[in-house]
């Protein structure tokens, strides 16, 4: 070993005047992180929100108190958009948990082929706006649909039956995710403990699988019932006469002016929601509570007797959602869906007024959402890390806080804060800005969650070398925890442009007719009856997604590669 | 320059993790901090850096007060136990990141760079990335980044203890000839005795945030101050008072003044001489081999004890022995 021969370094001179302005400089940026994003959620969520609970107080005739909730009593239509939100709420929620918990085994815990299959057909409803599987749903099961046609019958898929099925296939997926992650969290060696005492399978099964993924189960139920009762785009398409909560809101303020009605309805949405996610979060704690860093995984074997009926269910599964969508596509190249099936791209030609401007504007809302979403969010998670215990858990709640507004009343609560004459406020209200504002909020707290993840996987040693090293806040920020979290910043970015392009609920009620979104439109296209035109239409917007959903994948891969071991 | 720590106290919401330390750091001095997980080492290691603020007491360097210095302007390096490489930069970036936030010109920080690679025994790896290299590869680039500054004072925290006993073996030797060739003041954080004999000039022994003895390896291994140093530098026989005047009265002469629980007598194992002897007093217990030395634990005097050798004692279990200890074995600690 060889003693340097150089004495090379320099040394750090810096007076004390300089540090004295580069160390509030730097509380400054810590500072601004926090600030701004917190400013932005009071702003943006929740003073939104604290005016739709004023403005369901506020009375037609003027007074202030519950009578907009005691009207909501004496409107026919309300009562029975709740029984049948409740009904079908419900119903899809039991179907999902059933299917969606034999989707999660199979794929998680036997050695059936075809898993990636499986997943790849799951994600396809994550693509698409909602109202594309009501539509899928249509024109195969539909009056003029396929199999009306094959059959010369007509089947009527409107009403319960019909936004059951659609419901199904939208909210699958999301709970086919929560409880593939926790059959994913078990350990083998409970099983190898149950074997080498004796127990049989179907007893491992009942006495490890099943206890294991009990909160699994309760979240992906609550998900379900939450999304389900929230969502809009199906509830229009393939409804029909069978109003839920959703489409009741929409036209008791849209159509009837009724904005006290329509802020009462959507506080009473806060409720299920709430109750949901804050027993979702509980149950998640404990779920993960248990799961230790050394875990095993289980490692599944092949039993026909099991794996053979779940390959087969899994798999019609898994077809009928590559069908529902696949016929969107199709019928869309179609002359004349289902009775002449030469191809044309005829329905390309959108002759709604405007034609495939809102799918650029939804391109720019995305793109705009994404980014100032991602950049808020990543300020807001390094902010977090500085401040005191006690104020962080602070910002962490209100930030975790969306999740439980539906976007419906979150798009709701948005006309009451900025659609008022003489506040400076007003200006947004109408603009792209306010929308891509609003999807950000709608999604806030998933790519919060993910965003402090990231940030809890940069190693505390890695920022504190740099600043041993010299480095100031700019620094450490720059060469050591932006590297670090590029995969999270990527996910974060297309998460939420990706349930931007195709999220309906919140924005229904923001759009105008000089601004108007690519969801929105394919509604328009159903309503006036061009369901070709609302099938290709919807097919532009899957291609998008699907393409950025590809591009993340490239990029995240690639960053990863890059950066981490 | 020399480091001195001045009635330094810390406390964590009224839990006092540092109790006034004294502490001087010598100029080219290898101090090492050694006591059990949670004693407050890695907090004191991280206040002399600057990553954590002090409740009260002074931080000179070389006379100069380090109170309103950040991390960033003290200029000292840092190693820590591990993941502290920055994952997208090679190897050679890691190692020219402290030069080039100094604004070094390029061709001086290749040059620093690789002298300090040749340093480290790791020419050929200057283009990989940290995940390319094994874990005692990546704590020698560590140390050379911490070293491409010229710090004024080297903070090893658990530099070693991630890795795998013949890798800690080998790399021991070579922070210390390192450090003993540049001559730069080091304070090393660790909780394994063996690590700190071979490496200090100094141990600080501390438990509870306080400093229970600082001395050289040897003060702290043969001279003992308390019990708690006793058992942790190595295993002892650690024997009241009362017992000792009776069994062993030729230890009483060397002890302090003081109430009779106030001191024991600590005698290392190896002091304890045994020999065969039928009929005599003493009975082995149990005897384990353990390569270089073997142990046995004896009865003696109504007492345990436990004794080791380098040859074979020539008894087996059960069988009679005289025990021994001279004079000037014993140290007292106190209780
Ligand atoms: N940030 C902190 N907040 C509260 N207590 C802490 C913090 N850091 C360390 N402590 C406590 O201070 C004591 C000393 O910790 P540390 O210096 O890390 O010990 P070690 O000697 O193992 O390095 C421990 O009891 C630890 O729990
Ligand atoms: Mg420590």
């Amino acid at each position: 070993m060889t003693m340097p021969a150089t004495p090379s370094a320099i040394p750090l001179n810096r007076s004390p005047a300089r540090r004295a302005r580069s160390s509030a400089d730097e509380r400054l940026l810590y500072g601004a992180c926090v600030l701004v994003p917190v400013a932005a959620l009071l702003l943006f969520f929740l003073f939104p929100l604290a005016t739709i609970v004023w403005r369901s107080l506020v009375e037609e005739a003027g007074g202030v108190g519950p009578g907009n909730y005691l009207a909501l009593f004496r409107t026919p239509g309300i009562l029975r958009a709740v029984t049948n939100s409740l009904a079908v709420g419900l119903a899809t929620t039991a179907v999902c948990l059933v299917l969606g918990f034999m989707v999660a085994y199979a794929v998680q815990r036997t050695r059936m082929p075809g898993k990636r299959f499986v997943s790849a057909a799951l994600s396809l409803p994550l693509l698409a706006p909602s109202l594309v599987l009501g539509l899928g749903l249509i024109f195969l099961l539909g009056r003029n649909g396929l199999v009306s046609n094959l059959l010369g019958t007509r089947i009527n898929i409107y009403g319960f039956s019909g936004l059951l099925i659609a419901n199904v296939l939208y909210a699958l997926p999301q709970a086919v995710l929560i409880i593939q992650a926790a059959l994913r969290h078990s350990d083998a060696r409970y099983y190898d403990a149950a074997e080498v005492m004796g127990a049989t399978r179907w007893q491992q099964f009942t006495g490890i699988t099943l206890p294991n993924v009990k909160f699994g189960l309760l979240s992906a139920g609550f998900v379900v019932f939450t999304v389900t009762i929230t969502d809009f785009g199906n509830a229009v398409t393939i409804g029909g006469d069978f109003t839920v909560l959703a489409t009741e809101i929409y036209n008791q303020v849209t159509g009837q002016m009724k904005f006290g009605i329509g802020a009462a309805v959507g506080i009473l949405l806060l409720l299920p929601t709430g109750v949901a996610v804050y027993i979702e979060r509980v149950a998640a704690q404990r779920q993960f509570g248990t799961g230790s860093e050394s875990a095993l995984p289980p490692v599944p074997d092949h039993v026909p007797a099991r794996d053979v009926p779940l390959f087969l269910a899994t798999m019609a599964l898994a077809l009928s959602i590559v069908a529902v969508v696949a016929t969107v596509v199709f019928a869309s190249f179609v002359r004349l869906w289902p009775y002449r099936l030469d191809l044309t791209t005829k329905h390309y030609a959108i002759t709604l007024s405007g034609g495939y401007e809102p799918l650029w504007t939804s391109l720019g809302v995305s793109v705009a959402a994404a980014g100032i979403g991602t950049a808020l969010l990543f300020a807001l998670a390094f902010g977090l890390r500085r401040l005191p215990a006690a104020v962080a858990k602070t910002v962490y709640l209100l930030a975790v806080l969306p999740v439980g507004v539906p976007g419906l009343v979150l798009g709701l609560s948005y006309i009451f804060a900025f659609n008022l004459a003489g506040s400076p406020l007003h200006v947004l209200y109408g603009s792209a800005l306010l929308l891509a504002l609003c999807n950000f909020y709608h999604y806030h707290t998933q790519g919060f969650l993910t965003m402090v993840t990231g940030m809890r996987a940069v190693p505390p040693a890695l920022e504190e070398a740099a600043t041993c090293l010299g480095g100031g806040a700019v620094r450490v920020l720059g060469d050591v925890v932006v590297p670090v979290m590029v995969p999270t910043l990527l996910s974060v970015f297309f998460f939420l442009f990706m349930r931007s392009m195709v999220t309906l609920s919140a924005v229904i009620f923001l759009v105008t007719p000089s601004v108007t979104l690519g969801a929105v439109s394919v509604m328009r296209l159903d309503e006036a009856g061009f369901v070709s035109q609302a099938a290709a239409f919807s097919t532009c917007i899957m291609a998008v997604v699907a393409a950025a959903a590809l591009a993340m994948r490239g990029a995240v891969t690639l960053a990863t590669r890059r950066t981490v071991s | 320059m020399d480091l001195q720590i001045r009635n330094l106290l810390k406390t964590f919401n009224g839990f006092v993790a540092l109790d006034r330390i004294n502490l001087t750091v010598g100029d080219g001095e290898f101090v090492c901090l050694l006591g059990p997980s949670g004693c407050g080492k890695t907090t004191l290691l991280r206040i002399v850096a600057g990553l954590l603020p002090y409740d009260s007491g002074e931080l000179l360097m070389g006379g100069r007060d380090l109170g309103g210095v950040p991390a960033r302007d003290r200029g000292f390096g840092i190693v820590f136990q591990s993941y502290s490489l920055f994952p997208n930069m090679t190897v050679a970036e890691n190692i020219g990141y402290g030069m080039k936030i100094r604004h070094a010109p390029r061709e001086r920080i290749a040059a620093r760079v690789a002298e300090l690679l040749d340093l480290i025994k790791l020419p050929q790896v200057a283009d990989r990335h940290p995940w390319q290299l094994s874990g005692g590869q990546q704590q020698r680039v560590a140390l050379a980044r911490a070293l491409a500054v010229d710090p004024s004072l080297i903070l090893l925290d658990e530099p070693l203890s991630a890795l795998d006993a013949r890798v800690r073996a080998d790399l021991r030797t070579e922070i210390r000839d390192v450090q003993r060739r540049l001559g730069i003041p080091t304070i090393m954080v660790t909780h394994d005795q063996e690590e700190a004999l071979v490496l200090a000039d100094k141990v600080v022994c501390m438990n509870h945030g306080l400093i229970e003895q600082v001395g050289t390896p040897q003060d702290l291994y043969l001279r003992p101050r308390t019990r708690f140093v006793a058992d942790f530098m190595g295993s002892s026989n650690l024997l009241p008072t009362g017992w000792v005047r009776e069994a062993m009265p030729h230890l009483m002469p060397s002890r302090p003044d003081g109430a009779e629980a106030a001191f024991d007598a600590c005698v290392r194992p190896e002091r304890v001489s045994v020999t065969p002897a039928p009929g005599a007093e003493g009975r082995v217990i149990d005897l384990t081999f353990l390569g270089n030395i073997r142990r046995l634990r004896l009865a003696w005097r109504g007492r345990e004890l436990l004794a080791e050798t380098h040859q074979d004692p020539g008894v087996a279990p059960g069988e009679a022995v005289d025990v021994s200890v001279a004079a000037d074995a014993c140290a007292w600690v106190r209780a």
